[in-house]
Parts: C-alpha cells; structure tokens; sequence
C-alpha cells in the first residue's frame, strides 16, 4: 500500500517531433493510500496512459512518480510492486489456475506456505477455488479476467491495483458482484485501487474520487455528487448524467442573471465581473420542474416528447431552438402541449468559455 | 443438393487420396523388384506377378562385393546438419523475431519492418547467386567440405524462415501478455521464457517444421559446398543413378529420405489436434 503522486507529470508519444502531440498535458496528483479512484473519459482521452506511466509500461516525457514519496520515475515496472489489469483478460494459458494466481508471488521468492496461504483467499473471495487445478485456457472469459484481477490482488504489499476497464467483457450480473467484491477487497486490504472506465454508473459506484479526463487533460477530480451537481466545465456535464445536461447560450443580463431567448433566468452565480457577455447556462434534468403558472425563473415551452422508464418520465419541450430535457416523477400527469418549466437559481451553472464560474 | 455435395466431397478425397498415395505404393512396391521386374511387363502384386528382392535396399548399405553406395552416413548427416541447423535457426531467430516484434529499431531510414524484410529477402533471393560468395567464403576458412560449414550455411538459409514465421506469431500475441508479466515481477527474459516462449509453442513447431523441411531437402549448397570427405543425402541419392537406372535402389532411398519428415509430420499433427495450442489469450 502507498500513497501515489503524480507531480508535473506530462507524456507524449512522439516527443523528438517537431510539433510534438501530448497525449496528457501536464497535471499533478495525489492517489492516497487506501482509497479508491476512477479515471473517467471517453476513448483516447489519456486514461491508459496515465495508468502505464504509474505501472512504468511507459515512461513520462516529464515529470516524477512517487511511491510513499520515494522517486519511481525511473524504475522499471517490476521493481514498482505494482497490479495492472488489462481491459481483456490476460492468462498465461500454460499454467493452471492455481500457478496463474501464484506467478506474482513464484517471480518475488516468497515462500511455498505463503503462496498457498494467498492464493488460497484470493481464489475464496473470487470464486475460482473449484478451479485452482485446470489449466486457465479452460476458463470461460469472465472466469480469465478473475485471474487477472486475482494476480492483481495476490501480492498483499502491492501499492496499489491500477484495473483498465477490467469488466468489460463480464457479465452485467457478475459486474455488479465484481464491484461490490472490489469495494470490500478495498476495505479489507487497504488497497489503493485505480479503475479506468468510460462508463459513468461504473465510476460513480465504485469510487470514492472521480477522475475526468478529456483530451489529454484532467477536468476534474471529485466526489460522484460534485460532478453531478457541479460539472466544472461544460464537457463534464455532458459526458456526467443521463440525460446530458442541458446546456443553454445565453447572455448575461444583470449581476445574477442570464437571459436565454429574452427570457430572464436567476442564478446564484455572480456575473457582473464577465468580459464576455455570452456565457452558457448548464442545468441538470433532474432539477428542472414542471409547475403549473408562469413566474420568475420559468421558461414557457412546447412538450414533444414524453419518454417512460419506469421508474422516471423523461420529457422534451422545445422552446425555438433550445431543447430542454426534464426528468420528472412517473406519476405526474403530463400531456404534450405547452408547459411551464421551473429552473431553480442554486442549481444554475454558468460557464464561460466553457468552464464554470 | 446436400446428397451430391456429400458425394463430390468424398470422390474429390478419393482423388486427391489416390494422387498422394499412388507415388508412394508405386516407390513401395519398386523398391522390391528387381532389374528383370522392372523392365518386362508391368507387374504390381508381389509374389503373384513378381518375386519380391531386397537387392534395392541392399545396395544402400556399403557393401563392395555387390558394388553398392553407402548412404547410411550421408544419412546421419544430413540428420546432423539439418538438426543443428534447425535448432540454432530457431533459437536465434526466434531471440531476433522477439525484438523485432516489441521493440523499435532506427537506424536511417531503417525501420523493425525493413530488416524484417532484409531477412525475408535472402530467400527471394535465387540461391544460384549465393553459391560463389558461399564457395570462396568457406574455402576462406577452411570449412569447405565439412559438415560444420555446411551447418553455418544452412544456418544461413533457414534463420530467415524462423524470423519471418516468429515474427509474424509474436506480433498475434498482445503485448499485455509481456506487461503483464513484468507487472507480475519478471524481469524482460524472464517475461521472454516463463511467459511469452511457453505460449509460443505452436509458432515454435511450425518455424521448427519448416527449417527440418526446407534443410533436408535442400540438394543445391549441399552439391556445391561438398566433395569427398562429407556428404548429405540428396547429393548421395543422385549419385545412386547411372547409366542403368537402379529404379528399385531409387524407390527405395527415396522411401527412406521421406520417412523422417513422415515421422516429424504425424508428431506434430498429433500434438497440434490436441488443441493444447490454441486459444491462448482471450
């Protein structure tokens, strides 16, 4: 276990050009020891090279890896004491179960009672106990990919378990069990755990800080309820929450407030300070009601669109060019025709140039 | 339909049955005529329509008073020279197909696929432009004629069959595999033997296969590089022919050459429908 930090560190895969393209920008961080974190981002947005230049599979064009404050950067992978799980499974597909699960522990010398002692609770807590003498091609993919991630978990010194996309090719069911497996392997160990994702429910169940990542920079970092709440720039709120956020232009018309298509909408957010005057107003489906007058803060608009999910309506109301989406409860009477939508001023997010103020 | 696709199958098998194996009973059945058997009438039941002799295989054994060739020792050495060849072929080949699969060469304009190519290219290449700087390389140092210039030949010719093949089997086998190796605790060799060799095993056997083929057979360098104090098979086999052709003692030293790669190919097949081998990674 270890505390992870990441100071300065920037990458790019072709450095010696002579307009070279990073594939992160430079960014500090620190993973404590002990909890648990998810890289969030759509493809190619640097995630797995974070990952490899923590595990060392790839060495930063800048900056320095600190492992409880000792200097790793140039430290090759297996002097790092580190546990990678790759996106599909990876088996050494001439060894049994059993001698899988035991390679970490075979390769760094440690005893025959030791080896049992940990494989045996590992392949407990994964469910692979009935298994330990077939050879790991026999396994079914899911079943490989436990292996992986109980090579992972095997060494109980590692500083930390770096997964990417470890579930991917797992089933919806066992993935939720996987999680929650996870969760506790964390709890009870101690371990760091890093989980690359692009899939949002994933990220916001399993960790405790959200990493977002977009373009080869970090966006933000922070709990599930923040980035929810308040995405701070306009791509978190989209790529944050289903439905997207609704994200509107809009031009700043006194100290607190916007208007959007001449309609005046208060918000908690001071502007007066603005240079630009056109900023965006991002709010969330979820916070949108609809309320039966028209008054301050309440946007006129046809309903087209009225999606059932059981649990929650969805609505679509178009108001000239804006399209506003509002998640509300299953019961409400709705009909499609004119409505009024309420957007309550505290959960207003401004954003100018894309970012929030 | 289905009843006459069944049917086209099996007389298609059939044929191509009879095509492979008709060579081979003819050679079998040869091989135990004598000079009077072969040139009357053709005859092809032993004992009824001829009397079976051994006198073909005889001659293979060195035997003066029947003023026979000895092809018992062109025969292990071609074994030896082809093992040995083969063997330090895969070895260092499978080392070089290694790098060139997961680490980037520069050197130039010279990149992993141009020395790939370089090595693909000494078998595009007509051996008959090879044979003179062959000659005068080994007259050079002194191994014209002997069987370890004829390995460091052969080593020549079928390293490029083990990179081209490795390379292109390491290349199918993710890159993870390694990383995870040494995420693990291996150090790059010990990723390279504990983890990466062992999963390799099916391109292992093919590369091996086609050095033991294309180094058995090979009758060129083999005739060129050699004249009193070593010879190779092929070379001996030719040299059976005279102005009578011996066809028995032909049929029966052709029977002979083709049995180890016989051997060598229901081994292999044996190991391979196992299954053992495939299905690795994913």
């Amino acid at each position: 276990m270890a505390k992870i930090d990441l100071s300065n560190i920037s990458h790019s895969y072709n450095p010696n050009d002579a307009n070279p393209t990073f594939a992160l920008n430079p960014f500090s961080m620190t993973w404590e020891n002990g909890k648990r974190y998810a890289i969030l981002g759509p493809s190619g947005c640097g995630k797995t090279t974070m990952l490899n230049i923590v595990s060392g599979l790839v060495k930063p064009s800048k900056g320095n890896i600190l492992f409880d404050e000792k200097d790793v950067t140039n430290l090759i992978t297996e002097e790092r004491n580190i546990a990678q799980v790759f996106q599909f499974p990876v088996i050494y597909s001439t060894m049994t179960v059993y001698d899988n699960l035991a390679f970490p522990l075979k390769c760094r010398n440690f005893s025959k009672e030791k080896i049992d002692e940990r494989v045996k609770s590992v392949s407990d807590t994964l469910r692979l106990s009935s298994f330990l003498n077939l050879p790991a091609r026999k396994l079914t993919a899911d079943q490989k990919q436990l292996i992986s991630l109980g090579r992972g978990l095997v060494r109980e010194d590692v500083a930390g378990v770096l997964m990417d996309e470890p579930l991917t090719v797992i089933d919806p069911d066992l993935k939720f069990r996987l999680r929650r497996n996870l969760k506790e392997i964390n709890e009870q160990y101690k371990t760091t755990l890093v989980y690359v994702t692009h899939d949002q429910n994933e990220a916001m169940t399993f960790a405790d800080n959200i990493i977002v990542m977009d373009q080869g920079e970090i966006v933000q970092v922070g709990l599930p309820k923040d980035l929810f709440e308040r995405p701070k720039t306009t791509f978190v709120g989209y790529f944050i929450g289903s439905p997207a956020m609704n994200i509107f232009e809009s031009e700043v018309s006194s100290e607190y407030s916007v208007k959007i298509n001449n309609i005046e909408i208060k918000t908690n957010s001071k502007l007066s300070k603005l240079k630009d005057k056109n900023v965006k107003l991002g709010i969330r489906s979820e916070f949108i009601n609809v309320v039966e007058k028209e008054g301050e803060n309440t946007i006129k608009a046809s309903l087209t669109r009225v999606e059932d999910f059981g649990n929650f309506k969805l609505l679509t109301a178009n108001m000239d060019n804006f399209v506003i989406k509002s998640k509300v409860d299953r019961e409400l009477p709705i009909s499609i025709g004119d409505i009024n939508l309420y957007i309550p001023p505290e959960k207003c997010c401004v954003y100018e140039n894309e970012k929030l103020i | 339909m289905e009843k006459l696709y069944t049917f086209l199958k099996y007389t298609f098998i059939t044929l191509w049955t009879v095509f492979i194996v008709a060579p081979f009973l003819w050679a079998v059945s040869t091989s135990f005529k004598d000079f009077q058997s072969v040139n009357s009438k053709v005859t092809y039941i032993p004992w009824l329509d001829f009397e079976p002799t051994l006198e073909g295989w005889r001659v293979l054994v060195k035997s003066p008073a029947r003023g026979g060739v000895d092809i018992v020792e062109p025969y292990f050495n071609s074994i030896f020279v082809t093992c040995t060849a083969s063997l330090v072929s895969i070895v260092l080949g499978t080392l070089a197909a290694y790098a060139l699969s997961r680490f980037t060469f520069k050197a130039g304009f010279i990149r992993n696929n141009d020395i790939t190519f370089f090595f693909i290219s000494q078998r595009i290449m007509p051996p008959i432009v090879l044979s003179i700087p062959f000659f005068i390389f080994l007259s050079t140092i002194g191994l014209l004629d002997s069987l370890l210039g004829l390995v460091v030949v052969y080593i020549v010719l079928l390293m490029p069959i083990a990179v081209w093949i490795m390379v292109d089997f390491f290349n199918r086998v993710p890159k993870e595999l390694d990383e995870t190796a040494l995420i693990d605790g291996c150090n790059p060799y010990q990723a390279f033997y504990k983890v990466v060799l062992p999963n390799s095993i099916p391109g292992l056997i093919v590369a091996g296969m086609f050095c033991i083929i294309f180094g058995w057979i090979d009758f060129f360098f083999a005739f060129i590089l050699t004249f009193t104090e070593v010879q190779l098979l092929p070379v001996k086999v030719v040299a059976l022919n005279s102005s009578i052709t011996p066809w028995w003692s032909l049929s029966a030293s052709a029977l002979i050459s083709v049995a180890p790669l016989i051997i060598v190919a229901f081994v292999v097949e044996r190991y391979l429908s196992k299954g053992n081998l495939s299905g690795a990674l994913k």
